[in-house]
């Protein structure tokens, strides 16, 4: 579905990523996992087209994303919830979603989109008028996710989707995830610092260290593997088991 | 008493165009964060083409308000296209807003110079035949002109209202407003509803240059005292709420004409300037706006 390929992205003259390759299967749910600043944000934002690679492919279904602008890829039906949620603060919970609904093909379903936003969501229904900026920070990623589903993507990013919120809201998130995935077949590809969250919700994994990918595999593997433990979960390795 | 009811009527049309003009500066200065110091000028050039469709054409002068704001949305998106669009390579507001000033003031220069070729600099006017009747308002007279102008004010704020809240296209301007680049990525094609926001506020320099016409005069490299009082109005409005600006320059406009009736009507510009001052000093978010913002 989507096919990145020796992925280089500069931020003016200075190298953020090298040489990333990555493959998103359809239907499934993908995470790119590191720690702060390993350039995870960086690819979402070459795929949504707010960075444009230097060298390098990202291919989705059979069209090359380099040179589009975030609004043409939105209409191919990649759909980004931003890091730190960016919603419209000034504007209603409604008018959020509608705005999320501005591709063409997903104006018609806009409709049908609302109303399984409000079933998953409720509270956004029963706020819908409610200015978006006096939401929490739960109820707003709920908000971004929501606007976002409402473009009817096939491949949804999600960047840092735990940050900054309770265990509880990540729980139901990370449900919602997964539900969205299996009920609609909608491909995630998840951008965490919470490996273990990460992982757990995910298909593969890919591994990224100073803006390289430094391993990848079935989730489940990573989760085991005694690179992630020690590293990322702070486990320490048994000697005896290596 | 009578005289004062008539000030206050007098001050309520003329303040009614100072929020017209102001609307389409607003605008621009809300939506793409630039300054555009050429919308006098395109009042100006507004009221110039109206001038040429009533005298070589024989329009009546307020049918010809659709063409005169046609042409004037094509001047806008040309405006855009050639100078606006480039300068979004700048990602901080900051630096638009600078480069805009310079630019901008480019094209007054141009404009300014233009309109002397073509029109020469004298003062026009195209007042229609019906347009110096007057009626009596409790014993003050109010010109049909002025009530003309009143109600086209209160109708364009009215209907570009109704756009930025009901239509997606008001959304999606809202929405870039807010936050361009989540715009983008939520799918808004940001700089089409640029191109098209920049039209419509170049086409109610047109509206207001109209409305300048028939009830006063426009002349050559007038239309920087119009920008003056523009920036003034949307001062007091705030910059971020364009419901507000009629009524801000519905208040200029009653202050203004008090002065006239109390102190002296070569005192009407420094006024002005004086409540800009006070604004920027005691409540720089304008009179109508709220500063409480949660993120």
């Amino acid at each position: 579905m989507l096919e990145i390929s020796q992925l280089d992205i500069y931020y003016g003259d200075l190298q953020a990523l090298w040489d990333i390759s990555i493959a998103v299967e359809d239907g499934s749910i993908v995470t790119l996992v590191g720690s702060n600043g390993a350039g995870k944000s960086s690819i979402m934002k070459a795929i949504s087209g707010q960075l444009k690679p230097k060298n390098g492919n990202i291919i989705f279904d059979n069209q090359n994303l380099n040179r589009l602008p975030p609004h043409r890829i939105v209409d191919l039906g990649i759909c980004l919830v931003p890091e730190g949620r960016r919603l419209f603060p000034g504007m209603s919970i409604l008018e959020n979603l509608e705005v999320g609904a501005s591709r063409k093909s997903a104006r018609k379903n806009k409709n049908v989109t609302l109303s399984w936003i409000y079933e998953m969501f409720p509270l956004l229904k029963e706020r819908a008028s409610q200015l978006a900026g006096t939401l929490s920070g739960g109820e707003q990623q709920m908000l971004a996710i929501g606007r976002a589903l409402m473009s009817n993507p096939k491949l949804l990013l999600i960047d840092e989707m735990s940050l900054g919120l309770s265990p509880i809201v990540v729980q139901e998130l990370s449900r919602i995830i997964q539900e969205i995935n299996k009920s609609r077949k909608i491909t995630v590809l998840l951008v965490e610092q919470d490996v273990q969250l990460a992982l757990s919700l995910s298909d593969k994994g890919y591994i990224i260290e100073n803006g390289r990918i430094v391993g990848y595999g079935n989730s489940s593997e990573l989760l085991c593997s005694p690179q992630v433990k020690s590293v990322y979960l702070g486990m320490e390795m048994d000697r005896t088991s290596q | 008493m009578a005289d004062a009811f008539q000030v206050l009527l007098i001050g309520v049309v003329v303040g009614a165009l100072y929020g017209l003009v102001a609307l389409g500066f607003g605008l621009i200065m809300r939506i793409m964060k630039f300054i555009n110091i050429a919308q006098g000028s395109f009042i100006i050039l507004g009221g110039f083409i109206c001038y040429w469709l009533v005298t070589i054409w024989h329009f009546d002068p307020y049918l010809s308000i659709p063409i005169v704001m046609l042409a004037m949305f094509i001047v806008g998106l040309i405006l855009y296209r050639l100078l606006f669009s480039p300068l979004l390579k700048y990602p901080q507001a900051e630096m638009r807003l600078d480069k805009s000033l310079l630019i901008t003031f480019g094209v007054v220069w141009i404009l300014d110079n233009l309109e002397i070729l073509i029109w020469t600099p004298n003062s026009r006017s195209v007042i229609p035949s019906y347009g110096y009747g007057t009626i009596n308002i409790f014993g003050a007279s109010l010109s049909y002109t002025g009530i003309i102008g009143l109600g086209l004010a209160i109708l364009a704020a009215a209907v570009l209202h109704i756009i930025l809240t009901r239509t997606y296209f008001g959304k999606h301007v809202r929405a870039a407003t807010e936050d361009a680049v989540a715009a983008g990525l939520s799918g808004v094609n940001v700089q089409r509803t640029y191109l098209i926001s920049c039209g419509i506020a170049v086409a109610l320099s047109g509206l207001a240059g109209t409305v300048i016409v028939t009830s006063y005069s426009v002349t050559p490299g007038g239309g920087m005292s119009w920008l003056l009082t523009a920036m003034v109005v949307v001062t007091l409005a705030g910059s971020d709420n364009m419901n507000f600006m009629i009524p801000a320059g519905i208040i200029l406009g009653v202050i203004q004409s008090a002065s006239t009736l109390f102190i002296s009507p070569a005192y009407q510009q420094p006024i002005a300037l004086i409540i800009f001052l006070i604004i920027i000093l005691f409540r720089p978010q304008g009179l109508f706006s709220k500063r409480v913002r949660v993120h």
